[in-house]
């Protein structure tokens, strides 16, 4: 995986989580508990995909300099 | 003038050495706003957006182990006549509610907390709705559900029953219609 496509996830996923903090919080004041439930899930799977994919960055990134 | 500038780094590829001293002049920026800090501070908030959506769920989880709630009685039928309405609390002392008997002779029961900023809504008998005085917002008297206003949400519906001429709360449903 290059730097180029990292950069791309970790865009990707500050955009996914914004909306689905809006969303859980939408779906929480409406009481649909089940919808809390996934849409938190997927914020928390993408907080984990921005963190492997800025780890996966790191090694390239830091490889290069010595 | 001396060729050689003791201090710049690059002297020996400009002629003009007065040139070379302001260079590396924003070190300190350099190292703080770069590439990587930037990236850095966006995992960071891509991860805390992320996360900020836990507590919600620890609270819908909660909720889904919510218990049933109780038959309670609220009001005996001869004593609401058309066109009037009674506050009860269901299914707490914390949640004021409002049993409606509508104009066409309907009864209805909602939690009256206004789902805009939490404002008691009334019945206005005349124009048969529910009015939340704040801000104007108006709701549907038959399903609760927002007509005009500021309200986005349905007011939640309590189920009622009666028995005996006798009016009871018996539920709470928070999305309905
Ligand atoms: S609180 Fe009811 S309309 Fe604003």
């Amino acid at each position: 995986m290059g730097k180029k496509t990292c950069w791309a996830i970790i865009i990707f996923t500050i955009s996914v989580n914004v909306v689905m903090l809006q969303w859980t919080i939408e779906a929480f004041l409406g009481r649909d508990n089940e919808f809390v439930l996934i849409y938190s899930g997927i914020g928390i799977v993408m907080a984990f995909v921005a963190f492997l994919t800025y780890w996966n960055w790191r090694k390239i990134e830091y490889k290069e300099d010595k | 003038m001396t060729k050689e500038c003791p201090k710049g780094r690059k002297a020996k590829q400009s002629k003009e050495d007065m040139v070379n001293l302001i260079d590396n002049v924003e070190q300190k920026d350099d190292l703080k706003y770069n590439r990587r800090a930037f990236l850095k501070s966006a995992v960071g908030a891509s991860m805390a957006l992320g996360l900020a959506t836990v507590p919600f769920s620890v609270r819908a989880m909660m909720g889904l182990a919510e218990p049933d709630h109780d038959r309670v009685e609220i009001v005996r039928l001869d004593q609401l006549p058309e066109g009037e309405s009674v506050t009860f609390y269901y299914p707490t002392e914390n949640d004021p509610a409002l049993l409606i008997h509508t104009v066409e002779g309907n009864l209805v029961a909602y939690n009256s907390a206004c789902t805009h900023l939490m404002c008691p809504v009334f019945y206005q008998a005349e124009k048969d709705v529910l009015l939340c005085p704040c801000h104007k917002g108006y709701f549907d008297v038959n399903d609760g559900h927002p007509i005009e206003g500021p309200p986005q949400r349905e007011l939640p519906l309590i189920e009622i029953e009666v028995d005996n001429g006798v009016v009871y709360a018996t539920g709470r449903q928070y999305r309905h219609g």
